[in-house]
């Protein structure tokens, strides 16, 4: 589907800058809040750097595991008594979009995606329905995803990570109906092809002078992933490469293609 | 570009099916029960649990092998809402909400795993991620288009539908299933229980004395399609809705009930509906002394003193977390089609603070526009505003 909106900047996880006492003035909230939900929050308020926004969109392919397991392994050695509530609350899977409602003020429409290999593709196209339509001129929409030991060994017991590296990361991005003398990229389409797809058929179908495939070398593999590697995809653009595609068939699922040109 | 709900499916503590919920909400009958059967947990606390086996439900819908509860429910709610539409159709997309998805397999591995991380059965493991009981659905009602899962806690399904009119108003389907499905486990009941408002007797929302919820489970789907290209004579138009941010607390709504009362507000601007054509409004009437309270703080600052008649099914069914959204979705289609007005049941006196006193008996009542509230964990409001066909 077509898409037209404005990358305006971004932020990863894995090269924030501001100081976390800074982005989160209360102690008390960052002690209580779980390496995922830091990872995201964090992420997500140094890409929004104050600015007002319409409208959050987030996505996470395995919510907040340690806090879900915390609870569970609590609820099963304690035989469902004298829990405490605290990693339950955190557990659920909107708490980051949550957490940055509350620390920027957003009253606006916060919605959350959580469909495994597509969870940021979703949240991407929901944030693009929202700013086509006209309901937010501005959205901030990321992803992020944590790695625990128990996922890490469940998912090593199925054997998906051969041949694959684990990751966690979370990715920001904050999108813009119209485009100022800002912004990184355009947003032109996201896409659901039926088929797998080479690069080369990616780059003929969507007119890309790159395609960027899942390249868990660079970003570890984690279900929202593809968030990170379109930052590398907006960070490839100048030059001969106006437009680039990102492919991301998180194990080896269908494919999602992420399209951006320069703006 | 009016949206029309043309096939509605349920399943829940109040029935299986349309027919039978549709018996019990006119008999005032309440499907919670003094303690669960099915779930394997110590608590004999009340809840709304659906009144059929894992085991059954399968061999109802014909399927084999492992699925989570949540995935059961979901094939049978959407598959029920796909027949009454009338069938498949192509360009069907699915938009499901969830907050526990195979949560209930994953407490089951844990039992071994978490002894020892050899053991535990991936079998169990594998239905652990919310996609699982979608991609179940998808699979079972043969899903062609676009599928995804959202999970924004109690108000989920409000918000899947959102998006689902997104999906048919932007072009990308042509018709959406959507809805949510969320089973009992142990992992919420134990949940609700930690933080204290889960009532060990049958809810009473909005009664001035209500000591909590109880927890329900179930899954709800509607088969949305644009009016003018619409397969089946509809049974009502989703015409506003919004999902406003209470920007207060994790859990807990602010005292003014502001996100609440955007939300509602929001989507009556949406559909160009004043508040007083309003005729009536499903809360989210959870039963908590906070939920209770806020809401009836932002239903009076938003229709003052000319409030519409209102009542919070949860004392029928429970509340079914992700599938609540859904839930009452299908009630305010069935009450604008019937003409009629499902009761707020356990209700004796209002809360001084908003003398609020809801609709308690089961009433014939030809209805215009009808809101539907659900509000979740995160501060997330959603409201949804659903008119007569015509």
């Amino acid at each position: 589907m077509k898409t037209c909106c404005y990358i305006e900047r971004f932020a990863t996880h894995d090269a924030l800058t501001a100081d976390p006492k800074k982005l989160v003035p209360d102690p008390m909230l960052r002690r209580r809040m779980s390496r995922v939900v830091k990872m995201g929050v964090l992420t997500a308020l140094e890409c929004l750097q104050g600015e007002r926004i319409d409208a959050i969109v987030t996505a996470t392919g395995f919510g907040c595991l340690a806090d879900s397991e915390k609870f569970l392994r609590n609820l099963l050695e304690r035989d469902e008594e004298l829990l405490t509530p605290t990693p339950f609350i955190q557990s659920t899977f909107n708490t980051i979009g949550a957490q940055v409602a509350f620390l920027c003020g957003c009253r606006g429409s916060n919605t959350t995606f959580t469909h495994r290999g597509r969870s940021f593709e979703s949240a991407l196209l929901e944030a693009s329905m929202l700013l086509a339509e006209g309901s937010a001129r501005r959205v901030l929409v990321g992803a992020a995803d944590e790695r625990t030991p128990s996922q890490h060994r469940v998912m090593e017991r199925m054997g998906l990570w051969r041949g694959r590296e684990d990751g966690e990361g979370a990715t920001f991005l904050l999108l813009s109906r119209v485009p100022s003398s800002e912004s990184r990229a355009c947003l032109t389409a996201i896409d659901f092809p039926d088929e797998p797809l080479d690069k080369e058929q990616i780059a003929v179908r969507y007119v890309a002078d790159r395609v960027l495939c899942d390249d868990y070398a660079l970003t570890g593999c984690y279900p929202t992933a593809s968030a990170r590697t379109l930052v590398h995809g907006i960070e490839a653009l100048g030059g001969s490469v106006r437009r680039v595609a990102v492919c991301n068939s998180y194990l080896d699922n269908r494919p999602s293609i992420i399209v951006v040109a320069c703006p | 570009m009016r949206i029309a709900v043309v096939g509605i499916g349920i399943i829940s503590a109040a029935g299986m099916g349309i027919a039978q919920t549709l018996e019990s909400l006119r008999a005032g009958r309440s499907g919670i029960v003094p303690e669960p059967s099915h779930l394997a947990t110590r608590h004999r606390l009340p809840v709304g649990e659906v009144a059929r086996s894992n085991a059954e439900l399968s061999e109802a819908l014909g399927v084999t092998g492992t699925n989570s509860r949540t995935a059961l429910l979901g094939m049978t709610a959407a598959a029920e809402a796909l027949a009454d539409a009338g069938g498949s159709r192509s360009n069907t997309a699915l938009v499901s909400a969830t907050s526990v998805g195979g949560m209930d397999l994953t407490e089951c591995f844990f039992e071994e795993f978490g002894a020892d991380d050899r053991r535990g059965r991936l079998r169990l493991a594998a239905h652990h991620d919310c996609a699982d009981s979608t991609l179940a659905i998808a699979r079972y009602c043969g899903v062609d288009g676009f599928t995804t899962t959202l999970s924004t806690a109690c108000s989920s399904a409000a918000n899947a539908l959102m998006t689902a009119v997104r999906l048919l108003r932007h072009g990308i389907a042509d018709r959406v299933i959507a809805g949510g499905a969320d089973a009992l486990c142990r992992f919420t009941l134990n949940g609700f229980r930690s933080l204290q408002i889960l009532d060990p007797a049958p809810c009473r929302p909005f009664d001035a004395l209500r000591a909590g919820l109880n927890l329900g489970e179930g899954a709800a789907y509607l088969v949305l399609e644009r009016a003018d290209e619409a397969t089946k004579m509809p049974y009502c138009c989703l015409a506003g809705f919004a999902n406003a941010n209470d920007a207060y607390h994790q859990t807990a709504s602010s005292p003014e009930g502001e996100g609440d009362y955007l939300a509602m507000r929001w989507a009556l601007e949406r559909a160009g509906v004043m508040p007083e054509e309003v005729d009536y409004v499903n809360a989210h009437g959870t039963g908590t002394p906070n939920n209770d309270l806020a809401e009836g703080i932002a239903l009076r600052r938003l229709f003052g003193e000319r409030m519409p008649l209102f009542s919070s099914t949860k004392a029928i069914t429970g509340h079914t977390l992700a599938a609540a959204g859904a839930v009452e979705a299908v009630f305010a289609a069935l009450m604008l089609r019937h003409g009629e007005i499902y009761p707020n049941l356990r209700f004796a006196k209002p809360d001084s603070r908003t003398k609020l006193c809801p609709v308690t008996r089961y009433r014939r009542q030809p209805l215009c526009n009808v809101l539907s509230n659900s509000f979740g964990f995160g501060g997330n409001c959603a409201s949804l505003l659903f008119t007569r066909a015509e």
